[in-house]
This record gives C-alpha cells, sequence and structure tokens, in this order.
C-alpha cells in the first residue's frame, strides 16, 4: 500500500516527491573519510616495512592489519577511481580459487626476479602477486614467509607495502581532485546521466558489498554440509575471517543508513537486521571459522550468512523502489 | 515499479498509448533465435562427433586435424547462445554440464609436471582418470573399467563439489582434442599427438582406448544435452513457455542475460581477470587458443537478441520483432546509443579476432608487459562494460520489474527471475 500511494504522489504531483538521500553526504561522510583512511594507513604501513622487514615484526603486523581494515571497510566502494588501472583488483585479489598468490609469489621468489626492486615496476607483475592477500602469504604463511633469502623477501615486503600505499594514495588523490564532482554534477552527457543514475552507482555498491560478504566470506568457507570448506576463509592466516566480516557489516551499514534517510521505516528496518547479522556474527566466537566442519557450531555461521541474505532482500524490494532506482548489474553477475 | 504506474494509471482512468510493438512479439523472436541457435549448435556437435568417431576408429593425423576443425566450427553457434544464460533459469542450471571452464585437466587425463597436483582447493587435480580404472572419491571406491557417459555425468563433473573437476562439455573434449598448451606466453596451441588414440605399440602416453572412450562418451553426453536445450526452444518447450508466462519478466529475462553476459561474465571473469593475473591459463579456450572467437561471439550474440536477428550456420536469418523496435518506440535516441554501443563492443572484439588470426594469439597478449595485448582486450572489456550501463538505461526506459533485474539471481535464485 505504502508503495502505490508513493507511485500515486509520483503521478500527481511528480516535483514534490520526497527529497532524495544526499548525494554529498554520502560523497563526505561516507566515501572520503573511508579512501582518506586506506591512504594514511597504507602509507603508515609502506613507512614500517622499511623500518622492519621481519614477517614476524609487532609493528609490521600491527601496520599490515590496520591498512587491511580500512580497505575492508571501503572494498564495496568499486566505481570511479578504484577502477582506473586495475587498482582495487591490485589491492585486493580474492578469492583466489586456483592459487595464483602463492604460486605467483613463489615464482617470484624462486627466479629472484628483479621487477621486485621497485615499486613503480612492480605495478606491471600480476595482481595475485599484489595487495593485501600477497603480503598477508609473505608476512603469515609458513611456507612463504621463510622462503627465498631474506634479502629477497625483505625487498618483496617492502614493495608490496609500496604498491599499496601507491595504489590506496592514487585513489583518494582521485577522490579529492574532482571525481566527487563527476558524482555531485549529473548531465546528458556527463558519466551520470541523472542523480538517479548516481544513486543506482551507490545502490550498486551496497548491494554487491553485501553479495560479497555472504557469497564470498561467509559462504566459500561453508561450503556445503557434507563438504564443508574452513581453508577457504578469507584471510584465515591472518586470522581476519570473522572480523572482516563485521567490518564490512558495519559499512554497509553505514552506506544503506544514508541511503534510506528519506524513508524512516526502511530506515529502522534496515538498522534491525544489521543489528541482528552483527549480533549473529558476534554469537559465532571463532575468528577463522574454523568450526564450518562441526555441525552445530555451522549452523551458527549458516544463520550469519541468511541475516546478510535478509538485509540483500530489504534492499532490493524495499530501499530499491523508495530510491526510485534498481541496483543494476554488477561485477560479480555471472559464474 | 512500473506496474504499481500503470495501475495507478488505470486508476486515475488515464488511457494507456497503443502500442505499435507487441512484447510478445519480441519474446517470439527470441524463443526462435534461441531455438535455431542451440539447433545449429546440435547440428555442429553431431558433425563433431561424426569426426571424433573417425579419429577413434582410424586415429591419424588426417582424422584428429578434421576432429579439431570441426570442434572450432562447433563454438561458433555455441558461443553466440551464452546471452540465453543468465536470466533464463533452465539455461543457467545446464549450462555447466556443456561449457564450464575453467577446469583442472588432470582430472581427466596425464599432464606435464609443471601442473603440479592435487591443491588445497582440488584433492582430485590430478586424478588422471583415463590411466586409473579404479580410484576412490570422497571415500567411495569408484570402478571406471569402462568410461560411459554415466561415469562423467553423475561421478566425475565437479567431483568432490570442486567447480574445476570439469568432466564434460566442450572444454573436457578441447584438451582431449588439444592437450595442454605448454607454450606459455610463446607461440603455438596443444599439441596432443594423434597416436595418442593409436592401437598397441603405436600408443603414446599410455591407455589410447581409455582415451578414445572419455573422448567418445564426453561427446555423446554433449550431443543428448544440446538436444534437451533446442528441444526446450522448440514450440511448447520448457524455456519458451517459462520466458512467455509473464511479459515483463520475459524482457527482463532478455536484458539481464545482456546485462550479465557482457559484464559480470565476459568482461569480468573471462577478460579483465586474465589481464591482470597474466597468465596464460586464463583464457576461456587454453588448450585450441581460439579464445579470441569465445569472445567475439559472446559480443555479436549479444546483439543478435537485441536487434532481434540472427544467422543460422547454413546461411539463413532468423529475424522478426526486436527489443530495439520496442526501445525505438519510447526512445529513439536511447535505441541508437545501445545500437552503437553493441556495435562498438562488437568492433573491439573483432579487433582481438584480427589480430589473434593473424598470429598474435590470446595468451601472447596477456604476458606481462605486453602492452598492445593489454590494450586490445581492455578496449573489449571497456566496449562490454560500457554497453552495459545503456542496457541498465533500457531496463529504466522500458520500466521493466526491478525485483527482475539483479542479475545474480538469475544464479543464487532461478525462481526470481520469474517473479
Amino acid at each position: 500500500m505504502k508503495r502505490y500511494l508513493f507511485a500515486a504522489a509520483l503521478i500527481c504531483a511528480p516535483v514534490a516527491a520526497a527529497a532524495d538521500p544526499s548525494v554529498s553526504d554520502i560523497i563526505d561522510g561516507h566515501i572520503l573519510p573511508r579512501f582518506d583512511a586506506l591512504a594514511s594507513t597504507s602509507q603508515d604501513l609502506a613507512q614500517t616495512a622499511q623500518q622492519d622487514c621481519d614477517p614476524t615484526s609487532t609493528d609490521l603486523r600491527a601496520a599490515y592489519g590496520a591498512a587491511f581494515d580500512a580497505w575492508i571497510s571501503a572494498s564495496h566502494l568499486r566505481f570511479g577511481p578504484t577502477e582506473v588501472d586495475d587498482r582495487a583488483f591490485a589491492l585486493a585479489f580474492w578469492p583466489d580459487s586456483r592459487g595464483a598468490t602463492p604460486r605467483s609469489l613463489a615464482t617470484l621468489i624462486a627466479d629472484q626476479d628483479p621487477i621486485a626492486a621497485n615499486v613503480e615496476t612492480y605495478s606491471d607483475v600480476s595482481i595475485a602477486a599484489r595487495g593485501f592477500y600477497a603480503l598477508e602469504f609473505l608476512l603469515y604463511d609458513a611456507t612463504l614467509m621463510q622462503e627465498g633469502t631474506s634479502d629477497y623477501h625483505c625487498t618483496l615486503v617492502r614493495t608490496v607495502a609500496g604498491d599499496i600505499a601507491a595504489t590506496a594514495t592514487a585513489i583518494y588523490d582521485d577522490w579529492t581532485g574532482g571525481h566527487a564532482d563527476v558524482l555531485l554534477s549529473p548531465g546528458p552527457t556527463a558519466t551520470y546521466r541523472s542523480e538517479e543514475e548516481v544513486l543506482q552507482e551507490m545502490l550498486r555498491a551496497l548491494t554487491a558489498g553485501l553479495q560479497f560478504t555472504s557469497d564470498s566470506r561467509l559462504g566459500r568457507p561453508l561450503g556445503t554440509f557434507d563438504r564443508p570448506r574452513p581453508k577457504r576463509a578469507e584471510a584465515w592466516r591472518s586470522g581476519r575471517s570473522a572480523s572482516d566480516v563485521k567490518l564490512s557489516l558495519e559499512s554497509l551499514q553505514d552506506l544503506a543508513s544514508r541511503l534510506a534517510v528519506t524513508d524512516p521505516q526502511v530506515a529502522e528496518q534496515l538498522t534491525r537486521e544489521f543489528n541482528d547479522a552483527l549480533d549473529k556474527l558476534e554469537a559465532v566466537n571463532d575468528p577463522v571459522f574454523a568450526s564450518v566442519a562441526k555441525p552445530q557450531s555451522r549452523l551458527k555461521i549458516e544463520v550469519v550468512q541468511q541475516a546478510v541474505d535478509t538485509i540483500r532482500t530489504t534492499v532490493q524490494t524495499e530501499l530499491g523502489p523508495t530510491l526510485g532506482v534498481a541496483a543494476g548489474f554488477n561485477s560479480l553477475d555471472g559464474d | 515499479m512500473k506496474r504499481y504506474l500503470l495501475s495507478t494509471a488505470v486508476a486515475l482512468g488515464l488511457a494507456a498509448p497503443a502500442l505499435a510493438v507487441e512484447t510478445t512479439d519480441v519474446l517470439d523472436t527470441y524463443a526462435d533465435i534461441a531455438a535455431a541457435n542451440y539447433g545449429d549448435s546440435l547440428i555442429t556437435a553431431q558433425r563433431l562427433q561424426t569426426s571424433i568417431t573417425a579419429l577413434v576408429t582410424n586415429p591419424s593425423a588426417e582424422t584428429l586435424t578434421a576432429a579439431r576443425a570441426a570442434w572450432l566450427a562447433a563454438r561458433v553457434p555455441y558461443q553466440q547462445t551464452e546471452v540465453f544464460r543468465f536470466g533464463n533459469a533452465i539455461v543457467d542450471d545446464w549450462e555447466g554440464k556443456v561449457n564450464a571452464w575453467p577446469l583442472d585437466e588432470g582430472l581427466i587425463d596425464y599432464v606435464d609436471a609443471s601442473y603440479g597436483g592435487p591443491s588445497d582447493e582440488n584433492e582430485f587435480a590430478a586424478l588422471n582418470v583415463i590411466a586409473n580404472p579404479t580410484f576412490t572419491l570422497s571415500g567411495t571406491e569408484i570402478d571406471a573399467t569402462t568410461i560411459t557417459p554415466a561415469l562423467l555425468e553423475e561421478t566425475l563433473q565437479e567431483a568432490d563439489g570442486v567447480e574445476a573437476n570439469v568432466a564434460t562439455g566442450y572444454h573436457a573434449i578441447e584438451f582431449l582434442l588439444w592437450g595442454q598448451d605448454l607454450n606459455g606466453h610463446g607461440t603455438g596451441a596443444g599439441d596432443r599427438p594423434w597416436t595418442d588414440y593409436a592401437t598397441e605399440e603405436a600408443c603414446t602416453n599410455g591407455n589410447c582406448d581409455r582415451r578414445g572412450q572419455y573422448l567418445t562418451a564426453a561427446t555423446e553426453l554433449l550431443i543428448s544435452d544440446l538436444k534437451y536445450m533446442a528441444e526446450a526452444w522448440a514450440d511448447d518447450g520448457a524455456a519458451r513457455t517459462a520466458l512467455m508466462e509473464d511479459s515483463d519478466a520475459g524482457i527482463s529475462a532478455i536484458l539481464t542475460g545482456m546485462g550479465s553476459l557482457s559484464y559480470g561474465e565476459t568482461a569480468g571473469e573471462r577478460m579483465r581477470l586474465g589481464v591482470m593475473l597474466n597468465d596464460p591459463e586464463e583464457e576461456h579456450s587454453c588448450f585450441a587458443d581460439n579464445t579470441h572467437n569465445d569472445h567475439y561471439y559472446n559480443g555479436v550474440g549479444i546483439q543478435n537478441v537485441y536487434l532481434g536477428a540472427y544467422v543460422r550456420t547454413d546461411g539463413t536469418l532468423v529475424s522478426g520483432a526486436s527489443l530495439s523496435d520496442l526501445v525505438a518506440e519510447q526512445d529513439t535516441a536511447l535505441d541508437t546509443e545501445m545500437q552503437s554501443k553493441l556495435s562498438a563492443a562488437v568492433m573491439a572484439l573483432s579487433r582481438i579476432k584480427h589480430a589473434a588470426e593473424a598470429g598474435f594469439a590470446y595468451d601472447q597478449m596477456l604476458e606481462r608487459g605486453n602492452a598492445a595485448g593489454e590494450a586490445l582486450i581492455m578496449d573489449g572489456v571497456n566496449g562490454l562494460i560500457d554497453q552495459t550501463r545503456s542496457i541498465e538505461r533500457v531496463i529504466t526506459v522500458l520500466g521493466v520489474d526491478g525485483s527482475a533485474i539483479e542479475g545474480s539471481d538469475s544464479l543464487d535464485d532461478p525462481d526470481a527471475v520469474f517473479q
């Protein structure tokens, strides 16, 4: 009934339709702070690696964790500056179902490939050997953390960290150097033809972020009841799997609440559903989802996934119509 | 949203304008193209079967070459059908049997030492069923003394729940005809010797009879699977009936197929990822080096369904009322935009094809630091992404029900497409 009324309002008084969510609020309150944090924590990571490249270094691992956290919180914002020169892929290549990351790193190390000598040339390397997931192997994987001479390993750690910082900085610079204006100035010949298309981009980011957390961050380790796959959990080597789900949901909740601002009822429903998913995640109490293999504890992870899927449904059937846009196609469509 | 608007319009006594192009006619054309396109896939697969029978009964360099040529010809119609996948649940549920990719080919036959063995992701990556008449799979003893279609379909396909265990379909057959491409980023495709199918002493790499059995069984399955799908699109077939149930959902299914194949699947998974990984195995037909055609005919297939026209393998034209007509009626400028985007994408994909056919193979384009190759592929990727945005505008203009648009639902929740 509510939607019927909304549609009627559009027809009778199209100009007086409810105020749209503020794109500038989303840019200033959601997007820019996240890419700012990603750039500064990544620069800190690169500097820390220069001081201490030992994989077991507490400082290095802490700096790595902080920068990775910042990435997870920004990882759903896949448009504009993140898509130039494959930047987002170079920061985060995962899932890696064919083991390209360990294979690429092992090859570089075995060949003592000189391409690792500096950040500028390293951008030509396969994305599988770049970014946070590659660095995780270099810092935490039992084999790769001690593979090769310590000199080469150290160079590789520093270069991968420096490459992350360069990429993160480039993304932030593009956002502050003009891309925010692209979102704010839709027009007949612009990237976005109308404000609806801008909102569609935001909705797409929210939808794709939720889908990734459900299908990959939770779905991959869950596998099937008969064949659970704990080793497919995201970043289990560094113990981040559950924490990544938490960070992503918190960030997506922030975006959702900014998009739902014109419809208190939908906003309230989304708040309730996000809180429910986060509570259920808290109850799992298993940082790497190893418990997917045990029927009793597995159920707790399944209910988290269901809670995330409930949010997805609300976004698609309630929030989308409220905004008057559909989520469109995202890169996860396909196999 | 559209439906509410219409019902509101009716409630307010506003008459909807009469439409010259009937939605059901557009859906009819689409289903006719699907029927013809799967029919052509079946016909060319039957020719492939004839040549494979010749290879297995009379192994020689000539019969192997003829079988390879028949496989390449069979891919031309099939790759155009991929636009029917996403959006039509019946196709999506089925397609993994015929075109699953990428595959861990060591499941099927011998591989080079550089391939490695079982991996974290796949314990059976190097099972080699051709060399092993019996083996244990997830705790069950398997009798594979005779390699039958049932063994491939029911036991080996996606063994242990791993998608890379591809035992059936075009790419399994491709591997059995070409073998691994061990040239990396260098020139040349897979180079399996014809003697892999020879009898007695002439047999190379062992188990030639079992290899022939496997190839024969996989081809038989391909034929029966394609027959099923061609029938599903014939008059009163299940896929055609499902499409026609609700005309809005039908139009949405067409657009979902176009958008998902353009963006997530071809531009993303198959093209951009390969460039970024610089991995010669990240090409769709990595044994035969036919990837340039895979992508090109995907692009052509997307264009076919928008323009409502398909050229059959015998040269006849199937055409009728099209999505393009429907869009033009509402927004001529958008129809022009959509047509020009589709043409531009096909042009970009054809440039990859031209270079590949002249000797610059797709796996060479993927090499680290190969700027010309990267530019060629990325132009194709950008063309496909660009056309996806116009497809979204078409969805908006036609006011297709939003719940059916989220393309991934065609995989995760097939029913959603028909809501």
